[in-house]
């Protein structure tokens, strides 16, 4: 069984800083991480792997330094990564890069399974996984929570917000991963060792006979009109008090006024 | 003049180890000079003073015994020169928080509790996990001043103001000459927060640090900053059997590069921690036994690597396995290694604040004691047998590399409680027949006291005692701390 894991490298947005005057996010001495519900589908991959033997390939289009996050996979268990890289693939959006992705994940051996993050947090557009799957011609379930793999078929949990299905497929197919699918394991100092060491294979624009029209910024309809960092909400009241009774009681008075009930 | 208060908020007069006192007056002085008048006003009054700093002591160091409360936590002024100059009532918090901006340097003491102030870290002689590299509060203080009780003041810096021998002689601002004997015992050499520090021919700053209020108010401190290293890596290696867990943190004391920490979970730590794991903190895998932290502080990737290739090597010999070793190379690995280790103090209070429901006479029993390198095993086998036999339940964990763990029992009745007591007790006349400390980083405050005079004799407690006249004669600064004026 071969599972393919596509990560992306995103800011670690958990200490996110916005420059105040040009409204962009402030990069420098932000750490780069693995997308953290990445981290949910490669460990998906890495049970597989320690449970059925499955093999892992993880899979980034990013830039030379996304190696890193590359390694870090490698350090957990990974068998193989590939850094899908080019100039000509800045400037992409999701519809490039799920057809740079997609034809990437063709030069590989033939995956049964696909696995991607719920979303990148950086772009939080969810679009790729099932825009891979899409040119791939795959079939593809969202936010999946638990992944079974028996006799060929899999067997997925998807969340709603309100329940959740349980769902067949035949393989191959492509998954979306939620956060409370697991627990990221830590990398062991023996994968770390030997991640440190091993070759990062790259492939290039030209490697993956991308048609130039589709890939990077001209391959790229979609276009960012503005970026601003919503105002503040400013007023409200706070309600303070020691007893919750009392609380309640004045939250309900101020709800009469407003006529809200 | 600072403004006297008579009405005390009542968490003025308790600290973390819920002792409560009493007091008639309390002042929040905001200058040096303002303690100095607080000073003579108590002096002229007959009152004895308390000095307060955050009230995070967990062992009634800041709980007054009646009198006038200092409280220092509103002193928060700090000067950057090459290094820091900070007045007592800054806290660790407030302190990393200024250092955020200037990027390269740190603060190397890290005592759990962040938001402790300087003038009772200094006091106490905290100290937290990379002690073992950079040691305690005492090895980051490069000068300070103190008001005397009769309001003089003395400044010392590190490497100026020396004992000849067991002798000494200090001038204070005011050109008034104390000097006279030192103890005539010797401080062992080993992580200790227990009673005045005392060595031939010592820096006589070390007197000051860690006597707990008694000899004088910490009004102005110089800090020792180090330099950031731009390479941490922490590893966290699991083991099958305590006993390798042990062999092997005497192997990584023996190599050559000094971690800055190596920090102990036994299983009863790790089966805790399997249930009450903290949001983005890793799972232990079911048969983990043992664990020990080792965190390497480097210069770059490559001294890290190196550092941790020569402690794959102890690892091996030791029946640990490059397989069963978690590695975090970034801040973010780090942070959820951190999440994993800190969740173990909160599970274990969550417990008792649970146990309290049934019995509000339970509390946790945590013992602070240290030993020297070679009675590691043989301290770690006396706590593990005692504990089953008196059928208790309970987590040892802590800082190992100094030989200081914290052994924690958590009681399900009273019954247990008083039986973890008295067995506390016994473990110190053990540790201290094996060259050890009672305290090893919380001080003796006024919980210790009886510690103590196990520890020193009553013939170390009447050196003590001396020595706190020759600069207190009226016993007015912190009564009741360390022994009984
Ligand atoms: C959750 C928790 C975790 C902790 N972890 C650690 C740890 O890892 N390591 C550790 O070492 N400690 C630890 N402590 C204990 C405590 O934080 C330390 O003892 C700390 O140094 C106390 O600082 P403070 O400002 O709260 O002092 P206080 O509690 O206010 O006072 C402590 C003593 O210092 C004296 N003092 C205060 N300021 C001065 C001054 N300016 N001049 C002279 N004397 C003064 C007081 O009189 C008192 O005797 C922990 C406490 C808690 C609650």
């Amino acid at each position: 069984m071969h599972v393919v894991v596509c990560i992306k490298q995103v800011p670690d947005t958990s200490d996110v800083k916005i420059n105040p005057e040009t409204n962009t996010l402030i990069r420098e001495g932000v750490q780069s991480i693995i997308n953290p519900f990445d981290e949910n589908a490669l460990e998906i991959a890495l049970v597989l792997k320690d449970t059925q033997g499955a093999k892992v390939t993880v899979i980034t289009m990013g830039p030379p330094q996304a190696e890193s996050a590359l390694r870090e996979c490698l350090a957990r268990g990974a068998d193989e990564v590939v850094l899908v890289s080019d100039r000509a693939f800045a400037g992409s959006d999701t519809l490039a890069t799920s057809y740079t992705l997609a034809r990437a994940i063709e030069t590989l051996d033939k995956p049964d399974l696909i696995l991607f993050g719920k979303q990148a947090i950086d772009g939080d557009t969810a679009q790729v996984g099932p825009g891979v799957a899409e040119l791939l011609d795959m079939p593809v379930i969202t936010y999946i929570r638990r992944v079974e793999v028996a006799e060929g078929k899999l067997k997925v949990e998807r969340v709603f917000e309100d329940g959740y299905e349980k769902m067949e497929v035949p393989l191959p197919a492509v998954l979306t991963i939620l956060k409370e699918a697991n627990v990221p394991r830590m990398a062991s100092l023996k994968g770390r060792m030997k991640a440190k060491k091993a070759e990062i294979a790259m492939l290039s624009a030209a490697a993956i006979q991308a048609d130039p029209e589709r890939v990077g910024l001209k391959g790229s309809p979609t276009k960012v009109v503005r970026i601003f960092t919503p105002p503040k909400k400013t007023g409200g009241i706070r309600i303070d008090g020691t007893h919750p009774l009392e609380a309640a009681r004045t939250l309900v008075e101020k709800l009469r006024e407003q006529k809200v009930i | 003049m600072p403004e006297i208060h008579s009405d005390i908020g009542p968490d003025y007069l308790r600290d973390e180890s819920r002792k409560t006192g009493t007091a008639d007056s309390i002042s929040f002085p905001l200058n040096e000079a303002e303690i100095a008048d607080a000073v003579r006003w108590a002096a002229a009054n007959g009152q004895c003073i308390t000095t307060q700093g955050a009230r995070t002591g967990l062992t009634g160091g800041a709980v007054p015994s009646g009198g006038h409360i200092l409280n220092l936590s509103r002193m928060k002024t700090i000067t950057d020169r090459d290094d820091l100059i900070v007045q007592p009532g800054v806290t660790l918090d407030e302190i990393r928080a200024h250092l955020k901006s200037r990027g390269n340097v740190f603060f190397a003491p890290d005592p759990t509790e962040t938001t402790a102030t300087i003038g009772g870290m200094a006091s106490c002689n905290a100290s937290g996990a990379r002690s073992f590299r950079y040691g305690a509060t005492r090895e980051s203080i490069l000068a300070a001043r103190l008001v005397l009780a009769d309001g003089d003041v003395i400044a010392l810096c590190r490497g100026q103001c020396m004992a000849t021998g067991r002798n000494f002689r200090l001038k204070t601002e005011s050109g008034r000459v104390i000097e006279g004997d030192l103890p005539s015992y010797t401080t062992p050499a080993i992580k200790t927060a227990s009673g005045y520090f005392v060595r031939d021919s010592m820096d006589l700053l070390d007197l000051f640090i860690g006597s707990e209020g008694t000899l004088g108010i910490f009004s102005e401190l110089h800090l020792k900053l180090q330099p950031w290293p731009a390479s941490v890596w922490g590893v966290m290696a699991f083991f099958g059997k305590e006993p390798d867990a042990l062999a092997f943190v005497h192997a990584v004391r023996g190599l050559k590069d000094k971690p800055a920490s190596i920090e102990f979970f036994d299983s009863c730590s790790l089966n805790l921690l399997r249930s009450h794991r903290l949001e983005g903190a890793p799972e232990v895998p079911a048969d983990y036994h043992t664990a020990v932290y080792v965190e390497y502080h480097a210069a770059d990737e490559d001294e890290a690597s190196g550092m941790v290739e020569r402690m794959c090597e102890a690892l091996d010999g030791c029946g640990g396995s490059e397989d069963r070793t978690w590695i975090a190379t970034d801040d973010h690995e780090r942070e959820r290694i951190r999440l994993f280790r800190h969740a173990l103090p909160e599970a274990v209070n969550s417990l008792i604040d649970e146990r309290r429901k049934t019995d509000p006479a339970i509390t946790k029993l945590g013992t602070d004691m240290a030993v020297p390198d070679d009675r590691l095993d043989e301290l770690m086998a006396l706590y593990h047998a005692s504990l089953e036999r008196l059928g208790l339940e309970y987590v040892i964990f802590g800082h190992i590399g100094s030989n200081h763990v914290h052994v924690n029992i958590l009681p399900r009745t009273v019954k247990q409680f008083e039986q973890g007591k008295a067995q506390y007790l016994e473990w110190a006349d053990a540790v201290i027949r094996m060259g050890g400390t009672v305290s090893a980083e919380h001080g003796i405050g006024k919980l210790k006291t009886p510690f103590l005079l196990k520890m020193m004799g009553a013939r170390g407690i009447e050196d003590m005692r001396r020595l706190k006249r020759l600069f207190d004669p009226q016993c007015r600064l912190n009564p009741g701390n360390l022994f009984a004026c």
